[in-house]
């Protein structure tokens, strides 16, 4: 493109039959030759720059901010050999174990308000040896619904007949064991 | 046990206990109340007036359910329009 263009000027510049360049042709040679290598000369110096900066000592890294520490093997060591610590997450509530699940049944127990405290054990019948009837039961099991969060559906309920079940029940639910 | 009604009655109890959480005069007198009503019926042997009973209990399970309807309703209302 750029060649055609400077030879049909220049032949344009021909045509106007003498031998000798004249002066306004030449100048407007010029112009077009220095117009079409515009843009090659730029792209020249710029890729002279740019290799100028990758050949220099002090060219920094682009991609990475922030001081850079290079990571020793020990620091690798402790990442992969050290067991991670216990983290609790809130969300979740304490850790359950055996002995927390019995005091939290035994204290939902004492304060319902129909169950003697000074008979309560973890062994007591609830019909039996507290003198529940079966609509306090229902009772019982609601308190322990609402005290852990999950629902004990009726077919289990009826088998929860002493505190001891109802921990063993728990724990079955939550997966902790002695 | 000749209990048919067993299972059905005690989980209409459930279901009313649970309703009866949000009840305007406090929780505790509904729960005594219930108690009285379900343990006045307890001798009650024949199946076929249990059947009635626990009928009649959801349909007190429905009414409940319409009175915190309404009381919700009324509540809006109220803060929406002051004169009534």
């Amino acid at each position: 493109m750029a060649a055609a263009s400077l030879i049909r000027s220049a032949f344009s510049g021909l045509l106007r039959k003498s031998t000798t360049i004249k002066t306004p042709v030449a100048c407007r040679l010029f112009t077009v030759a220095l117009q079409q290598k515009y843009h090659t000369v730029k792209t020249i110096a710029n890729l002279y720059n740019t290799s100028d900066l990758q050949n220099g000592v002090s060219r920094s890294r682009q991609y990475a901010t922030g001081p850079v520490r290079k990571v020793t093997p020990q620091d690798i060591a402790d990442r992969v050999i050290k067991k991670p610590q216990f983290v609790r997450n809130y969300s979740h509530g304490p850790p359950l174990t055996i002995d927390i699940i019995k005091s939290r049944v035994l204290l939902v127990l004492q304060l319902f308000d129909k169950v003697n405290p000074e008979k309560l054990s973890l062994e007591s019948h609830f019909i039996q040896d507290l003198g529940l009837d079966s609509l306090d039961h229902v009772e019982v099991i609601m308190a322990m619904e609402d005290e852990f969060g999950f629902e004990i559906p009726d077919g289990d309920a009826e088998r929860l007949l002493k505190p001891k079940d109802i921990v063993q029940y728990i724990c079955d639910k939550e997966d902790i064991f002695e | 046990m000749a209990q048919p009604h067993r299972k059905a009655v005690l989980n209409l109890y459930k279901t009313l206990l649970y309703m009866g959480r949000d009840w305007p005069q406090g929780y505790d007198l509904f729960r005594k109340r219930l108690h009285k009503v379900f343990s006045k019926n307890s001798e009650e042997s024949d199946p076929n007036k249990v059947l009635t009973m626990i009928k009649h209990g959801d349909f007190v399970v429905k009414e409940i359910e319409a009175l915190y309807k309404l009381k919700k309703y009324r509540t809006i209302k109220r803060r929406y329009y002051d004169d009534n």
